[in-house]
C-alpha cells in the first residue's frame, strides 16, 4: 500500500517518458485503466535458467516516470529470469512468450560475461494491456534480443527499458507486426564505458493503428555506442510515428550516437512521421542521424518488373526489401518466413 | 524466327517535357539470332533506346513505333514486355534486400509460365547451379538478396545470370561490359554467347569495341543526336576505334 501511494506521488512530479506532440496524446492514453488480469511470461530454456514468477517480483521495478507509475498502477503479474554469469546459450534462442490476455512486468538480469540469445514474443488480447520490460546486463555481456510484438489487444503500451554496464553489448531489434495502437518505447541507457547498443525496429502498420514508437539511447559512459535504425511500413488508414533520440551526456567522451527513421507510405490514407532527435551535451563525441518518409521506390519496381514479375508481386518484394532494413539481424529463418508472409498477407487484405 | 522493330522513334523524358527529344527517329530491326551492336558517344540517345523498348515510365514516345512480331508493345506495361520476350540487362541494377537471389529468378521464370506448371525446384536449382558455374559465380550467391552488397562486377555479372535463366527472345544489354575487369568481361561474353542460337537475338550497347572482340556482332550501328547514323559489319566498330566518334555527322550519310 505504501508502494502504491509513493507512486501516485511520482506521477505528479515526473514529466512523460516520450515527447507528447500534438498528433500522439500519451497523457490521453495514460488515463485508462490497464486490464485487470494477472498472469506470467513464460520461459523456453534449453539449459536450465533461474526464473521467478510472482507478485513479489514487483519489487525489482521503480517507476521513474508516468508511464512507469501507470504500468504498476494495477495488479500485474511479474516474472523474474536471472541468466547466471558466463553463461552461454546455444543454437537455441531463450523464448520468453507473454500471456494469452494480459501484459505484465518482465525483469531480466544477464549476468556478468554471458552470451545470450533471447527471444521476446508477445501476441497479447485484451482491451488496454500494459508491459514493462526491464533488462539489465552486466558488465562484458554480449546480449542478442528480439522482441516480436503481434498484439491483437485495442491498446498497448509497452515500455522496454535498459541499461549496459561496462563493455556489454546489445544488439535488439524489435519487429513490430501488432493491431493495437498505443506507445512502444524502447529506452537503453549506456552506463558503462564502451558499452555498445544498436536498436532496430521493424513496424508493419495497418488499418486504423495509431503508433508511437521512441526509441532512445543516452550515452552516459565514455566511448559508449548507440545506434538506432527505424523503419516502418504503413498502409490503410493507419498513423506511424517514429521518434529517436540520441542523447550524449556531458564527459561520455569519444561516445557515437547515430539514427536512422525511415517510414515507407503505401496508402493515401496512411500517416507517417519520423522524428530524430539528438541531444549532445559533449563535445567529443560523434553523431549523426537520417530521416525520410517515402512512397515505394520506383526504381526498384521497375527494375523487378523488367524480369517479368506483375506490379502487385515487385511491389510487395519492394516493401518487403524496405522492412528487411530493420530486420535483418534476424537469423531465425523461420521466423524471419512468418514475418514476410505476414507481411504479404498484410498488404493482400488492405490490397495494397 | 522474332523480330523486334523500331520504327521512327522519337522520345522525351517525361519530367523534361521542354527538353528536346532524346531519340529523333530511329529506325532498327533486329530478329533472333542476330547480335547487333550500338555504338555511339556519350548522351547520344544509347541507354535512353533501351530503357524505352523496355517500357521504363520516365520516357515517353512522342512518335513512331516498337513492334514485337509485328504487334506494337507501346500500350504494354514493363513487365507485359517482359513476358513478350524482352529482357534488358541494366547498367545500374537495383538492390533488393528481402528476396533471395535464386527465390527472384525462380519468380521470374515462373511469371512466364501458367500456374499448373511452375517450374520443379529440383530442376531449378539444377539449372542455376549449372549456370552460375558457367558464369564462375560463388554458389553463395544465390542465397543472397537480390544485388544487395554485390560489387558492380557481380552485379554485371548476375545480370547475364537472369538473362541465361529466363531465357528471353531479346536481350537488350546495356553498358554491360562498363566496370569489369578483363576477367569478368571474358566470362559475360561467354555467358552471352552460350545464348546465342536462333531463338535469341540480342542489341549490345556498348562504347568500346573491347566487348566486340569477345562477342562479334553480326550488325554494328552507330548513334548520335538521337538516331543511326550509321550502320555495317563488325569492321566498322574496328574502325571507330581508330577514328573515334567526332567526325561523323548527324543528317549526314557516312562511311
Amino acid at each position: 500500500m505504501n508502494t502504491l501511494k509513493w507512486v501516485n506521488k511520482m506521477v505528479e512530479t515526473t514529466t512523460l517518458p516520450a515527447p507528447n506532440l500534438p498528433k500522439f496524446p500519451l497523457a490521453r492514453y495514460l488515463k485508462n485503466q490497464p486490464d485487470a488480469v494477472e498472469d506470467r511470461v513464460v520461459l523456453h530454456a534449453p539449459q536450465a535458467i533461474a526464473y521467478a514468477a510472482g507478485s513479489s517480483e514487483v519489487q525489482r521495478f521503480t517507476p521513474t516516470n508516468s508511464l512507469d507509475a501507470w504500468l504498476l498502477r494495477s495488479p500485474q503479474g511479474a516474472t523474474t529470469v536471472d541468466i547466471p554469469a558466463h553463461f552461454v546459450s546455444g543454437d537455441d534462442p531463450i523464448v520468453l512468450t507473454g500471456p494469452k490476455n494480459a501484459g505484465g512486468l518482465l525483469y531480466v538480469h544477464v549476468g556478468k560475461g554471458a552470451k545470450v540469445t533471447l527471444q521476446e514474443k508477445w501476441a497479447s488480447g485484451g482491451h488496454v494491456l500494459g508491459i514493462w520490460l526491464m533488462l539489465v546486463v552486466e558488465a562484458d555481456a554480449d546480449v542478442n534480443w528480439l522482441s516480436y510484438d503481434s498484439f491483437t489487444a485495442d491498446t498497448v503500451l509497452v515500455n522496454r527499458t535498459a541499461t549496459l554496464a561496462a563493455n556489454a553489448k546489445l544488439n535488439w531489434t524489435l519487429a513490430g507486426f501488432s493491431h493495437n495502437s498505443g506507445l512502444n518505447r524502447v529506452d537503453v541507457r549506456l552506463l558503462g564505458h564502451n558499452a555498445e547498443v544498436t536498436v532496430n525496429v521493424g513496424v508493419l502498420a495497418s488499418g486504423n493503428q495509431h503508433v508511437n514508437y521512441t526509441t532512445s539511447v543516452t550515452n552516459e559512459g565514455q566511448h559508449t555506442v548507440g545506434h538506432i535504425n527505424q523503419r516502418g511500413v504503413i498502409t490503410g488508414n493507419a498513423h506511424l510515428m517514429f521518434n529517436g533520440i540520441g542523447h550524449i551526456i556531458k564527459g561520455a567522451r569519444g561516445s557515437d550516437a547515430q539514427q536512422e527513421n525511415r517510414v515507407l507510405m503505401l496508402s493515401q490514407r496512411a500517416e507517417g512521421d519520423a522524428n530524430p532527435i539528438l541531444l549532445i551535451d559533449e563535445n567529443d563525441v560523434t553523431a549523426g542521424h537520417a530521416a525520410s518518409v517515402t512512397r515505394v521506390n520506383a526504381d526498384q519496381l521497375y527494375y523487378l518488373m523488367s524480369r517479368g514479375l506483375s506490379a502487385t508481386l515487385a511491389k510487395r518484394l519492394v516493401i518487403r526489401g524496405f522492412l528487411e532494413g530493420g530486420l535483418a539481424e534476424i537469423d531465425d529463418v523461420r521466423l524471419k518466413k512468418e514475418l514476410f508472409a505476414t507481411i504479404d498477407r498484410t498488404l493482400v487484405a488492405e490490397d495494397a | 524466327m522474332h523480330t523486334l522493330e523500331i520504327k521512327d522513334l522519337h522520345v522525351k523524358i517525361k519530367a523534361e517535357p521542354e527538353h528536346p527529344e532524346i531519340l529523333t527517329g530511329v529506325n532498327l530491326k533486329l530478329a533472333t539470332g542476330e547480335i547487333h551492336a550500338i555504338m555511339g558517344p556519350n548522351g547520344t540517345g544509347k541507354s535512353t533506346l533501351a530503357e524505352t523498348i523496355m517500357g521504363n515510365p520516365a520516357y515517353e514516345v512522342t512518335q513512331g513505333d516498337i513492334l514485337i512480331d509485328g504487334e506494337s508493345i507501346l500500350g504494354m506495361a514493363v513487365d507485359e514486355r517482359a513476358r513478350a520476350g524482352l529482357f534488358l540487362g541494366m547498367q545500374y541494377p537495383q538492390e533488393i534486400a528481402g528476396v533471395t537471389n535464386a527465390e527472384f529468378i525462380r519468380a521470374a521464370i515462373n511469371a512466364r509460365r501458367p500456374e499448373d506448371d511452375q517450374i520443379r525446384i529440383s530442376d531449378f536449382l539444377k539449372q542455376l547451379d549449372k549456370t552460375m558455374a558457367t558464369l564462375e559465380m560463388p554458389e553463395s550467391m544465390a542465397d543472397r538478396y537480390l544485388n544487395q552488397g554485390f560489387s558492380g562486377g557481380e552485379k554485371k555479372r548476375n545480370e547475364i545470370l537472369q538473362l541465361m535463366m529466363i531465357h528471353p527472345h531479346f536481350g537488350l544489354l546495356d553498358e554491360i561490359d562498363s566496370g569489369l575487369d578483363i576477367d569478368a568481361l571474358r566470362i559475360v561474353a561467354k555467358g552471352v554467347n552460350l545464348m546465342r542460337g536462333p531463338e535469341f537475338g540480342s542489341m549490345i550497347i556498348t562504347h568500346y569495341q573491347r566487348l566486340l572482340d569477345y562477342i562479334i556482332p553480326d550488325v554494328v550501328h552507330v548513334m548520335k543526336g538521337g538516331r543511326i547514323i550509321e550502320s555495317g559489319g563488325p569492321d566498322l566498330a574496328k574502325k571507330l576505334e581508330k577514328t573515334g566518334y567526332e567526325h561523323l555527322k548527324v543528317g549526314e550519310q557516312n562511311g
